[in-house]
């Protein structure tokens, strides 16, 4: 009842204020919400967590939203968010990771294929790569930032990313092109 | 561009588009090959990298915000209705408090006389069995009454003295109207006996269960008429 009173006066002004607030929000969270989740599944490796952190990160988004300038900045800005909220997680709860293989990905159950199967060797390496040789790359190929935007969004200097783009695309190589192949010796 | 550079370059960023890298690339076919290598490795990490993201998962961040709205505004609702309530119960005790306060009779008399000017210039001509009644009727007096008339009664009427009900007489004096106010004796109470202002003065004294107080013109003697009223009301 308080509200409806209270909303009656400057309910105009207001609504329209909140409507196009919801509309900036609805085609953030559908443009974004793809790349936020596979960014936060990189940092973490579990679809599960990625999807928790990608929820934490849209309402964060949510109640900052007026923060928020420029739209062309809002990925790096989301981004910027999503880091910030996977970081709180081990604020959080201190679990132990390092037992936990963080290469376990989800099995493919079509793995049968060539294509799928070098995928899931590549998505190996990938989640092998140490998370500073990790975070630039999936900057650079699926975010689309330069090494400049880069740099500002990880808080490094640029030689420091482009160091770092250059042992990651260096490592994978090297492990893909060769996968590690233990405890065997030919001749 | 020399090789080293280059090569670094090509690792660094294979798809760039800057003009001394693509010079650099033009300049022999197998850096081109190289760097066409290296575009191939980053077209598998995308695809690698782009790993299914959950059908729903855009409804499910917009459900999630709109419960999260919700909330708050009920919060924020919940928080209104607790301030009105909390404001309504201030003004509740106040206005408890200050009925609680004491009541100055004598000013409040006078306040009384100059708030209803229509009683001193009406002519009723009521009659003590009237102005009897309307004692009776009051409840809170007893068996209070005038055992006479006492003098001609111009005006006679209930009224509210903070919320004890009163009765308020004008009757014929020696040299004017004078006004009287019954009041039943209640504790708060604080009487004067004697009060004035510039225009009124009055007097009061008490009998067994009520306070009495006379008003009239500034220059009136009073006393007359209080002993007169003491004798025929009893």
């Amino acid at each position: 009842m308080f509200n409806r009173l209270r909303n009656k006066k400057p309910a105009s002004s207001v609504n329209s204020d909140m409507l196009s607030k919801q509309r900036r929000y609805d085609s953030l969270v559908r443009a974004l919400h793809a790349d936020i989740f596979r960014y936060a599944y990189w940092l973490c490796g579990d679809k599960h967590i990625a999807e928790d952190i990608t929820q934490e990160t849209f309402l964060r988004a949510w109640r900052s939203l007026e923060s928020l300038k420029d739209d062309k900045a809002a990925k790096a800005w989301l981004i910027t968010i999503v880091r910030r909220e996977n970081a709180r997680r081990f604020e959080r709860k201190q679990f132990d990771y390092s037992d936990i293989e963080q290469d376990q990905l989800e099995d493919h159950i079509s793995s049968s294929t060539e294509d799928n199967a070098e995928q899931h060797l590549i998505r190996r390496q990938i989640s092998r790569l140490a998370i500073e040789y990790r975070e630039p790359l999936i900057l650079q190929v699926i975010g689309g930032f330069s090494g400049e935007e880069i740099a500002t969004i990880l808080q490094l200097n640029r030689n420091t990313v482009m160091t770092r783009l250059f042992r990651a695309r260096n490592q994978l190589k090297e492990l893909i092109e060769q996968p590690q192949v233990r405890g065997q010796s030919n001749g | 561009m020399d090789e080293l550079k280059f090569r670094r370059h090509a690792y660094e960023e294979p798809s760039c588009q800057d003009d001394d890298f693509l010079a650099a690339m033009q300049a022999a076919p197998e850096r081109e090959a190289f760097v066409n290598e290296l575009k191939k490795l980053d077209n598998k990490l995308e695809r690698a990298l782009k790993i299914d993201v959950p059908d729903d998962l855009a409804a499910k961040l917009l459900l999630n915000q709109q419960l999260h709205q919700h909330q708050r505004l009920r919060r924020k609702s919940g928080f209104t209705l607790a301030l009105v309530a909390s404001i309504a119960f201030i003004a509740g005790i106040s206005f408890t408090l200050l009925r609680m306060a004491p009541v100055d009779l004598g000013q409040h008399a006078l306040t009384h006389v100059y708030h209803e000017t229509k009683a001193l210039t009406l002519d009723r001509d009521v009659s003590v069995k009237d102005v009897n009644f309307q004692l009776a009727s009051m409840g809170t007096l007893g068996n209070a009454k005038f055992t006479q008339q006492p003098g001609k009664v111009y005006y006679s009427t209930f009224c509210d003295f903070q919320g004890v009900k009163s009765l308020h007489l004008v009757m014929e004096g020696d040299q004017g109207k004078v006004t009287l106010f019954i009041v039943p004796i209640e504790a708060r109470m604080v009487l004067e006996h004697a009060f004035k202002d510039n225009k009124y003065n009055g007097r009061g004294f008490t009998t067994d269960k009520a306070y009495m107080l006379l008003v009239s013109e500034k220059n009136v003697d009073l006393g007359h008429v209080k002993q007169e009223i003491q004798q025929i009301f009893i």
